[in-house]
């Protein structure tokens, strides 16, 4: 199979729902291991006081905490295993980073995000793809 | 304006900042100062006296805060290291500043001296978020830059405090009681906290904020400022707080929710559009008259003791934003800079909180080690 290694992007997001359970039919067809990264999307940009930070830090990790948990029953359920990584930071530049370092064969994700960057900027989807190392999939 | 119709715009203005905050990922200090500015230039408005009082004592409470989130036990195992790098991110930048408002742009001598203390600064905060980003907090380069950033910070106080002091016989009670405070306060406050703490009256609050408005009377009639003593009485409480977490929210929730959009917000409404747009040259020259010594500085040293992130580090160091502010807006507030010059340090303080981070995430970030 094409397929060992195979990097699904998750960020709570409808879209990345969507990716996650394409990756883990993808995983089980192609026999492939599952990693899936969970984003939490960068920290308060420019911030005055630490406090702002932690908060908004400590709100991230407990949802992405439980959707690292939802991923793993999830996969559990499917009949795949599936490695959670959760990393805060900016998702192409993370994602494409991860990809390359972890020597993924194919990356998944959704076509948008839920941060509101990703629909003023472009998404993030059209920057992995020009970026990454390896086939991309997004998922509609 | 009247000053409800003054009050009601603020308040919506600071709603609209917290909300694009949240979605748009963006710190709500920056927004806040951005929309001062905007509202301010907009409606030509004068800033009311009350607006003045608040964030003038919500500048004081941010140093306090600032005091209490520094890490004091990972600064004692790391300040020999990261003296240096902090001595130099303060000194360089604030001696060629200063000598470059003095000699080239023909401020005076305390001007000169509010301007070099202005972008001398290193912000904590926007360096602990790059840091939390990158991973970085948890190694030993990023503890160092954090103790870097607290020498740098506390440089810029104690500047604030020590430089424009009129010698008058109130400096001895103002001395006196902000070390009578900074000794007693954290012997005090476990007691005063658990007997009266924890109640939706929040005396514990109310303590910390009756000590802060006495220091700021006493400073002031010594012709001072009470920067220093409340960031060293936020230190000597830290532990305290890293104990009682929840005490160190309300004081957060009280200070964010009512005190610091008003001291944002007028720092941003005292910035003329016109006058920045007539010194644009000016503006270019004191952010290099920043950034420059504090390259320069700062790299060196970086290479020695932060590497492999040498320049990583040094363009954290050159990022500045509240204490940047507080100086600037002190420095107008006791009429010692105007409106002009008041426009040009937070504009270039704004900028270099922007500028060196947008660099350093897009050209020297560190990689981020793969689980």
């Amino acid at each position: 199979m094409p397929f060992e290694r195979i990097l699904v992007a998750i960020d709570g997001s409808e879209g990345s729902g969507r990716a996650f359970a394409k990756a883990i039919e993808l995983a089980k067809l192609a026999g492939a291991s599952l990693t899936a990264l969970a984003i939490e999307g960068p920290l308060p940009a420019y911030a005055a006081t630490i406090a702002e930070v932690e908060e908004v830090k400590r709100e991230k990790d407990v949802f992405f905490g439980r959707l690292a948990e939802e991923a793993r029953r999830d996969a559990e359920l499917a009949g795949v295993a599936v490695d959670v990584v959760v990393r805060a930071g900016h998702a192409a530049e993370l994602i494409s980073h991860v990809a390359a370092e972890g020597g993924y064969d194919l990356v998944v994700l959704g076509h948008r995000g839920h941060f509101l960057r990703d629909h003023l900027l472009g998404s993030t989807a059209d920057r992995v793809a020009e970026h990454a190392p390896c086939p991309v999939m997004i998922v509609k | 304006m009247s000053d409800l119709a003054v009050a009601a715009l603020l308040a919506g203005t600071i709603l609209v900042a917290s909300t694009v905050s949240v979605e748009i990922g963006l710190s709500v200090a920056l927004i806040e100062l951005f929309g001062g500015f905007v509202v301010g230039n907009a409606f030509s408005l004068d800033i009311p006296s009350w607006l003045s009082f608040v964030g003038s004592f919500a500048g004081i409470v941010l140093t306090f805060l600032a005091g209490a989130e520094v890490d004091v036990p990972q600064f004692r195992r790391e300040w020999r290291a990261s003296l240096s790098i902090g001595l130099v991110s303060f000194f360089a930048p604030f001696a060629v500043v200063a000598l470059l408002c003095y000699y080239g742009l023909d401020w005076s001598r305390r001007q000169a001296e509010i301007g070099g203390l202005a972008l001398s600064t290193t912000s904590l905060a926007v360096v602990y978020a790059v840091l939390v980003e990158t991973g970085l907090n948890r190694e030993l380069v990023g503890k160092r830059i954090m103790a870097a950033t607290f020498v740098t910070d506390i440089c810029t106080v104690a500047g604030l405090t020590v430089l424009f002091v009129k010698p008058t016989v109130w400096i001895v009670p103002f001395a006196a009681a902000s070390v009578g405070l900074i000794v007693a306060l954290p012997r005090l406050s476990p007691w005063f906290f658990s007997r009266y703490g924890d109640r939706v009256i929040e005396p514990e609050i109310k303590l910390v904020f009756a000590l802060l408005f006495l220091l700021m009377w006493l400073g002031g009639r010594a012709h001072s400022q009470a920067a220093l003593p409340a960031f060293v009485l936020g230190l000597v409480m830290s532990g305290h707080y890293v104990q009682h977490r929840t005490e160190q929210e309300r004081m957060r929730v009280v200070a964010f929710a009512f005190l610091t959009p008003f001291f944002f917000l007028k720092g941003g409404m005292n910035v003329s559009a016109s006058a920045l747009w007539a010194n644009l040259g000016v503006l270019g020259l004191l952010f290099a008259g920043k950034m420059v010594p504090k390259l320069g500085g700062v790299f060196p040293l970086g290479r020695r003791f932060t590497a492999p992130h040498g320049t990583f580090t040094t363009l954290l160091m050159s990022t500045g934003l509240t204490f940047g502010t507080i100086t600037s807006l002190y420095g107008l507030n006791a009429g010692i800079i105007d409106h002009t010059q008041f426009s040009l340090l937070v504009s270039v303080v704004v900028l270099s909180a922007i500028v060196p981070i947008a660099i350093a995430q897009r050209f020297f970030q560190p990689r981020v080690a793969v689980a």
